[in-house]
């Protein structure tokens, strides 16, 4: 009896131990970078650097490059006309 | 020989300790600001008390206390209604002497608070020498743990700001007479021991751990022994008056007890602040703290000296535990897991520690402000740390290197006079203090002054540098400055509007590092370009806030 008691508390004890450090590790790790990659104030961020970006483009002269102004072009007539072959 | 409190020539040094305490503790509890959760307490205290009043038909305290409810108000202060959980017992007894003192200052009333709060942290201190002298048998050595757990920066700090330390000093006496319940298991100790447990789960509920951890204890302590009748009557006695001092101290149970009791724990939950934190100067988010988060708060701000003697000192007694355990015998006649009295007083404590620590990492307890809700940890930190030089002492006089008088005496001026000098150097910041083994950046990577202490410091600077009729301050932390104000008399109060983060209406703006949002990634406290920085308080190496002031 003595010693099923002891080793029922050392059970515990290690069981508690082990599923902290596997589950609750992971558990913690995974939800804590969720929460990171959606929290508010990472959301707010990207905001900021969107604001910050369209601040860019407007003070600049040329935003986007003729190169690159011509592909998106084409690409945006290509979309437009299969938006209307399919109307 | 063990030390008789009223019949040994070292009373003479123990009254000197306790005298000298309390006439530091009058020359110096005004010099503490307000802490940012004083007027909760003050609310909660005259809530309860309101309460009370009503039930037992008090109709004249009863109306005072409406009066005193109406007149504190905070646009930031937690409704009491809804946070209703958090023990009564010291703040209602404070509200009473508010009213039989008639103290209107409401900084009067404030600085009573820190001064009860630094005497009841002076009675658990004994409790505390009188388990180290139970163990040890030595007066020299109680009097250098007691003057430990005293000198300990952050705890004497706190000392005056009751709460955690509130926890502390009652968690000590309780521990006192669960050691005293284990060695004599009478109805006296248990009715002392349930009643003390009771007023330390009405501060903080994890207190639950207790009766059980006495449970257990109790089936190591009486295995095979025939008078288990007995023994488990006098345990239910335990539990019942422990119920009863429970639902008596805590008005909360009153209406109905077994709902509100577990809503007590249901709703911790969503009670509990959900907040980042400022830790190894990253932003983690208090629900998902590192398993590291007690033991790195406890090393950087504590005495380093301290810490290693703790660490080495559990360690032994871990050793010595899986040792016994390893030799466990089926049918031995004494116990298992120590030898004599003083070793179970070591298991007990070691026990307990283990516990609450696995406790709080299994089940990822949501921690802020440092490591302050676990401030009860100091007892186990100063225990073990004696522990580990009585062990040296031992080893010492055996090996007949050196006479242990200069161990003792060596220890206690290494230790106290390092605890004294970090106490005079960051007085009146020392719930704040950090060891200087760490360099300047680690120590700013942590939350400073969490308690918005340095409030009154920084309305002082104001005063001395500003004469205007009436000065604008932006807070750009999450401090809420303005219960700092109360700390002045009411024209001071007058003179000052705190604005929050409204910067562009502000004259100077106030800055801590407590913040519960991401400052890497949200702007919400970042100081606007039309103000500089004209000063900084440091204490040491630590940062503790700034003054911006906008440019003309």
């Amino acid at each position: 009896m003595r010693i099923f008691f002891y080793k029922s508390l050392i059970v515990v004890f290690l069981f508690l131990v082990a599923f902290h450090f596997s589950f609750n590790y992971v558990y913690k790790r995974v939800s804590s970078e969720f929460n990171d990659a959606f929290s508010k104030d990472k959301i707010e961020s990207i905001k900021n650097k969107i604001r910050l970006e369209a601040k860019t483009a407007i003070s600049k002269d040329v935003y986007i490059n003729p190169e690159d102004a011509k592909i998106i072009n084409k690409f945006l007539d290509k979309i437009k006309s299969d938006l209307k072959q399919n109307n | 020989m063990k030390y008789n409190l009223f019949y040994n020539k070292n009373s003479f040094f123990l009254f000197f300790v306790y005298f000298l305490a309390i006439i530091i503790g009058l020359l110096i509890f005004k010099d503490y600001g307000i802490h940012i959760e004083e007027k909760y307490h003050r609310l909660n205290g005259h809530y309860w008390l309101n309460y009370i009043c009503k039930i037992f038909n008090f109709t004249e305290l009863q109306i005072i206390t409406e009066n005193k409810i109406s007149k504190i108000y905070d646009y930031t202060l937690s409704p009491v209604k809804y946070y209703n959980k958090w023990g009564a017992v010291f703040d209602v007894p404070v509200a009473l002497l508010e009213i039989l003192f008639k103290l209107e200052n409401i900084n009067q009333v404030y600085y009573l608070k820190h001064f009860i709060s630094y005497l009841t942290f002076l009675l658990g201190s004994f409790f505390f020498f009188k388990i180290l002298n139970q163990r040890y048998k030595n007066f020299n050595l109680s009097l250098l743990g007691l003057i430990l757990y005293l000198t300990s920066p952050r705890i004497f700090g706190d000392s005056f700001l009751y709460k955690d330390i509130l926890f502390l000093s009652f968690f000590s006496i309780t521990l006192f007479f669960f050691i005293k319940s284990v060695k004599k298991f009478n109805y006296f100790n248990l009715i002392f021991f349930s009643f003390f447990s009771a007023i330390c789960f009405n501060l903080k509920i994890f207190t639950i751990l207790i009766p059980f951890l006495f449970l257990i204890l109790l089936i190591i302590q009486n295995f095979y022994k025939k008078n288990f009748f007995n023994f488990f009557k006098k345990f239910l006695f335990y539990i019942f008056f422990f119920i009863l001092f429970t639902y008596l101290l805590w008005p909360y149970l009153w209406s109905d007890p077994l709902k509100s009791f577990v809503e007590l724990f249901t709703s911790v939950k969503i009670d509990l602040i959900n907040v980042r934190i400022l830790f190894f100067n990253e932003y983690v988010q208090n629900r998902f703290l590192p398993t590291h988060y007690i033991i790195s708060w406890i090393f950087i701000s504590s005495s380093i000296i301290q810490s290693f003697l703790f660490l080495l000192g559990f360690l032994y007694c871990c050793v010595r535990i899986i040792r016994r355990l390893l030799k466990i015998k089926e049918t031995t006649i004494f116990n298992d897991l120590w030898r004599g009295e003083n070793e179970r007083i070591d298991f007990i404590i070691s026990f307990i520690f283990i516990s609450y620590f696995i406790f709080f990492i299994v089940f990822n307890a949501p921690f802020y402000n440092g490591w302050r809700l676990v401030y009860f940890f100091n007892f186990f930190i100063i225990f073990f740390g004696i522990n580990f030089i009585y062990n040296n002492l031992i080893f010492f006089r055996n090996k007949k290197f050196f006479k242990s008088s200069i161990l003792i005496n060596s220890a206690f001026v290494i230790l106290v006079i390092n605890n004294l000098h970090s106490l005079i150097s960051y007085h009146p910041f020392q719930s704040i203090y950090f060891n200087n083994f760490f360099n300047k950046k680690i120590i700013n990577g942590f939350e400073g002054d969490y308690y918005g202490l340095s409030s009154k410091h920084f309305f002082e600077k104001i005063l001395e540098i500003d004469k205007r009729e009436k000065i604008k301050i932006g807070v750009a932390c999450h401090t809420p400055l303005q219960r700092g104000l109360e700390a002045f008399p009411l024209h001071i109060q007058e003179k000052f509007q705190i604005i929050g983060q409204d910067y562009a209406n502000a004259d100077y703006v106030y800055k801590n590092n407590i913040s519960e949002v991401n400052i890497k990634l949200n702007n919400k406290y970042e100081i606007p370009k039309n103000f500089s920085k004209i000063y900084e308080f440091n204490i040491k190496k630590l940062l503790v806030y700034e003054i911006y002031k906008v440019k003309f």
